[in-house]
């Protein structure tokens, strides 16, 4: 079978195409990866234009039996383009007795957190950008980093509203976390890696054949339920419905983000659609076997599987009530920790007596 | 049932159900000065410094538990507080207390500590008319801002002089940060409004916080006061008050709001409504009901689930439908000014069949979309978490409370005046009376949802009426004279079941065909007084299910 991806990482294919030969000095590496990382980013940022303005109107307006945005361009979709003047073209307003450097910094750390978790993501047909040894660790470390610019938001805004919702937010990071890694850490024990190609290479081998049709070891099969909860962990990770309460719009305004208008709004609205993609790029990595998939290119595929994930989310929003943060709590603590718990000492006990 | 014991009757209760004035007078003994005849109950009029020790007895011995409202207004020689008051049991059974007092010191005693609802109906009398009353609790204006000069609707107001109040001059809602003892306080105040996703338009609750726990809440009204009252005291009976109802709860209860006029008006004026009049009317109000608990639905789910979603949708697409046919009927969307005094403005539109088909078709629809509905919401596992036990009204609170309607019936308080104070055509239709005792926010969801469903069962057989009504007794209209003119001193407190509860009309003429005092009861502005009993010690999200769960409109709350 052939690999899902090559084992080449991204700068490495561009500093041979920009002729810099294998060995690769300082200032030739960094031009080579800042090449691949703008890619990458530009990649993603341009999902998000599509998801945010068009994309998640669309899809709430099919759940809800409306049209959405029709009029500008065709199916609406120049509407991205008049939604950034629109958002941009407006007030800067720096309300009064905000705590200015950690106000100015939150959405900056917000919207970049999530986009450094793809560099580790192998994306199929070569564009992954690093792998390193820990590449899972790497980007739960960094998808977390969100959580401190929402209560740097929270806390600087000046706003009783923005901080209920940043520490909302502390209180839901804490409750979801240790389940979320611990869900990861029963694949890794699949895996027998914390490496993404690794992980992913472990995916491809068949696990069953049904009727001709080879069905791979993605670990959604191998542990569907693993994935069931690894999918609600997600959503509370990404903070959408039902677990949207640290920005709760009819109990605390808009939470967090309160207090922000123009660009630092845009960064936000935007850092909440990468970390939702990144969520997605996660779950395509861990249970969906990463960019792997027939007939299809693989960087297609894993496109595909963001977009199903990101539909997931959407779905939710649609239909489901939020719950109390109370119950998100005790959700987090005594039920999602017990069964992640659970489910790490069974797959530990399974790997152990099958390898 | 021949099995059950006859109940005890309360004092002043004959065996057949109606009120002994004579025992009633005799029970109230030296507070009474005289005796006035209003046109719905007799009424004591009760020295103003006993006015606590009447109402205790006519609630605790005659077992009147139901105080409906309090109606304030000023005479050339005195002012005057009218406690209309009921029972939750047998809403006919009515007696009112008149409290006169002098004009120079305006002053009587409060029956706060008899019935909690006079609270807020003081303050606003306090407010409006100007009438001060004694050991109440928190005489402060409520619809109008503080610094407001005068009483408006006092007979020295004067409308001409501009009330001007510099900015700096208005109390600024930013200004107290800390409430609760001393500056150490561990507690939180944060203003949940007037501008604010959830409030169901301008409404201002100030909230004190415990962490995420509500220790208190204050809701603060009148942002949306439009002087609803005097407008129909400048109107004449015969047509100018009419549009004015559907202005109240505007949301699409409209015909609801009308039939409360109409009732208290024809009820004055002696007018007999045509039977056929009576019918349409029926259907009508009934249509309109089920408009506005879709619209309530729809936004208490979107208080719950957090977004404009599904069910905000579909519950906006089904009323839709409702309102489509109402505007066939009435020509109108929202302010339908359809009823007329006597009868209603036209009959049903022709073609008649092409009406009711469209009539039957939404009827035949509705239990599909009820079971979708039930699906989506109530049998959802996250609904039922945030509903069931939140947001709680014992009965014995929301009676004091005065709460009516879909309130009182979701803490399995069993009053509905369409069977309990019969008008229209409901006595000679089959439905019921819908109650729930979980007391809860889930209970009061629940009650909606299945008075949508006697809605139907009303309309279907109004619509069977319709049909095969003879084409030559189809009178749409009693013979009303042009000018009304009731005669002097004419007084009356009619109420009907409007979509939020009790719809009180009091009027009071002085033989000019415009009433000299019009007082509207509104269900929500009792409703809405209960919120900081339902809401203490619980959290925000459940303050605004709560909210959510009561169903307000400003229009009506602040008239």
């Amino acid at each position: 079978m052939i690999p899902a991806q090559t084992q080449t990482p991204l700068p490495d294919i561009i500093g041979d195409l920009l002729g810099f030969g294998t060995e690769m000095g300082p200032g030739e590496t960094f031009i080579a990866s800042f090449i691949g990382a703008a890619l990458v980013g530009t990649l993603m940022l341009t999902m998000t234009a599509l998801a945010g303005p068009w994309a998640k109107r669309k899809i709430t307006a099919a759940f809800t039996d409306r049209y959405a945005v029709n009029r500008i361009g065709p199916a609406g979709l120049l509407i991205i383009v008049a939604d950034a003047v629109r958002l941009l073209s407006k007030e800067l307003i720096v309300p009064e007795g905000v705590d200015r450097p950690a106000w100015d910094l939150a959405p900056i750390v917000i919207a970049s957190s999530a986009l450094l978790g793809f560099a580790v993501i192998p994306m199929g047909n070569g564009i992954h950008l690093a792998d390193p040894e820990a590449g899972l660790v790497y980007v739960f470390a960094v998808a977390s980093i969100a959580s401190v610019g929402l209560v740097m938001a929270g806390y600087a805004s000046n706003n009783k509203f923005s901080m209920l919702g940043g520490l909302r937010a502390v209180a839901q990071n804490l409750a979801y976390e240790i389940p979320l890694v611990l869900i990861a850490a029963s694949v890794v024990l699949f895996a027998g890696s914390l490496q993404m190609s690794e992980i992913v290479a472990a995916q491809t081998e068949t696990l069953v054949s049904l009727g001709g049709v080879a069905i791979p070891s993605w670990y959604v099969f191998v542990n569907p339920f693993a994935f069931v909860l690894f999918m609600v962990a997600n959503l509370m990770e990404v903070g959408r419905n039902p677990f949207d309460i640290p920005e709760a719009p009819t109990e605390i305004v808009a939470g967090y983000q309160t207090e922000y208008s123009s660009a630092y709004f845009v960064l936000i609205y935007l850092g909440e659609f990468i970390h939702i993609f990144l969520g997605g790029a996660i779950i395509a990595t861990l249970f969906l076997g990463g960019p792997a998939g027939p007939v299809l290119p693989g960087i297609l595929w894993f496109i595909i599987k963001i977009w199903a994930v990101f539909l997931f989310t959407q779905w939710a929003r649609s239909a489901l009530p939020r719950l109390r943060i109370d119950q998100l709590i005790e959700v987090g603590w005594k039920g999602m920790l017990v069964l992640a718990l659970a489910n790490l000492v069974l797959t530990a006990v399974i790997v152990g007596v099958i390898a | 049932m021949s099995l059950e014991e006859p109940k005890p009757t309360d004092v002043g209760e004959t065996p057949d159900g109606n009120v002994d004035y004579a025992e009633l007078e005799a029970l109230l003994g030296d507070a009474v000065i005289g005796r006035e005849e209003h046109v719905n109950a007799p009424a004591f009029v009760v020295r103003p410094d006993e006015v606590q020790q009447a109402l205790g007895a006519l609630r605790e011995e005659a077992g009147f538990d139901y105080c409906s409202c309090v109606t304030a207004q000023e005479y050339e020689d005195r002012y005057e507080s009218i406690y209309h008051l009921k029972k939750y049991d047998d809403p006919t059974q009515e007696v009112g207390v008149v409290v006169p007092t002098t004009r120079d010191e305006p002053v009587s005693q409060s029956g706060e500590a008899v019935y909690r609802t006079a609270d807020w109906h003081e303050r606003e009398a306090y407010d409006l008319v100007g009438i001060e009353y004694a050991d109440h609790p928190d005489l402060r204006r409520i619809l109008l801002p503080e610094t407001w000069q005068g009483h408006p609707l006092g007979k020295d107001y004067n409308p001409e002089k501009p009330q001007v109040v510099p900015f700096r001059e208005h109390a600024n809602p930013l200004e107290p940060d800390q409430r609760g003892e001393g500056s150490e306080s561990d507690t939180m105040f944060i203003n949940i409004g007037p501008h604010h996703p959830a409030t169901h338009g301008v409404l201002h609750v100030e909230t004190v916080l415990d962490g995420e726990q509500i220790a208190d809440v204050e809701p603060d009204i009148g942002y949306l006061h439009r002087c609803e009252e005097q407008m129909c005291q400048q109107s004449t009976y015969r047509h100018q008050i009419m549009p004015y109802p559907d202005r109240w709860d505007y949301v699409s209860a409209g015909i609801l709001n009308e039939w409360a006029y109409a009732r208290a008006a024809e009820d004055m004026a002696d007018i007999e409504v045509p039977e056929y009049a009576q019918v349409i009317r029926t259907m009508s109000a009934e249509l309109c009901r089920i408009a506005s608990h879709m619209l309530a639905l729809g936004t208490f789910a979107l208080d719950v689930f957090g977004d404009f979603t599904a069910v905000f949708q579909y519950a906006f697409r089904d009323r839709e439908v409702v309102q489509d046919i109402l505007e066939d009927l009435t020509g109108q969307r929202l302010m339908f000014n359809y009823l007329r005094l006597g009868g209603v403005a036209w009959d049903i539109p022709e073609p008649r069949e092409e009406f009711f088909e469209k009539v039957r078709d939404f009827l035949d629809g509705l239990p599909k979309k009820t079971q979708e509905y039930h699906n989506l919401i109530t049998s959802n596992e996250i609904f039922q978490l945030r509903c069931v036990n939140t947001g709680e009204l014992p009965p014995e609170v929301a009676k004091q409370y005065g709460a009516t309607g879909p309130v009182a019936r979701g803490s399995g308080v069993d009053i509905d005046l369409r069977r309990d104070d019969p008008y229209g055509y409901y006595e000679e239709l089959d439905w019921d009376v819908i109650t729930e005792d979980g007391c809860d926010n889930y209970s009061r969801v629940l009650v909606r949802m299945r008075e949508v469903e006697e809605s139907a069962k009303i309309i279907e057989q109004c619509v069977d009426l319709l049909e095969e009504w003879p084409e030559e007794e189809r009178t749409i209209q009693a013979n009303v004279p042009r000018t009304l003119k009731p005669d002097p001193d004419t007084e009356i407190y009619r109420g009907v079941e409007a979509a939020k509860g009790e719809l009180g009309i009091y009027m009071r003429s002085d033989g000019t065909d415009k009433p000299a005092r019009f007082k509207i009861r509104s269900p929500c502005f009792c409703n809405l007084h209960t919120l900081r009993e339902m809401t203490e010690g619980e959290y925000i999200p459940d303050l605004i299910a709560s909210l959510g769960s009561l169903d307000i409109v400003l229009g009506e709350v602040d008239r």
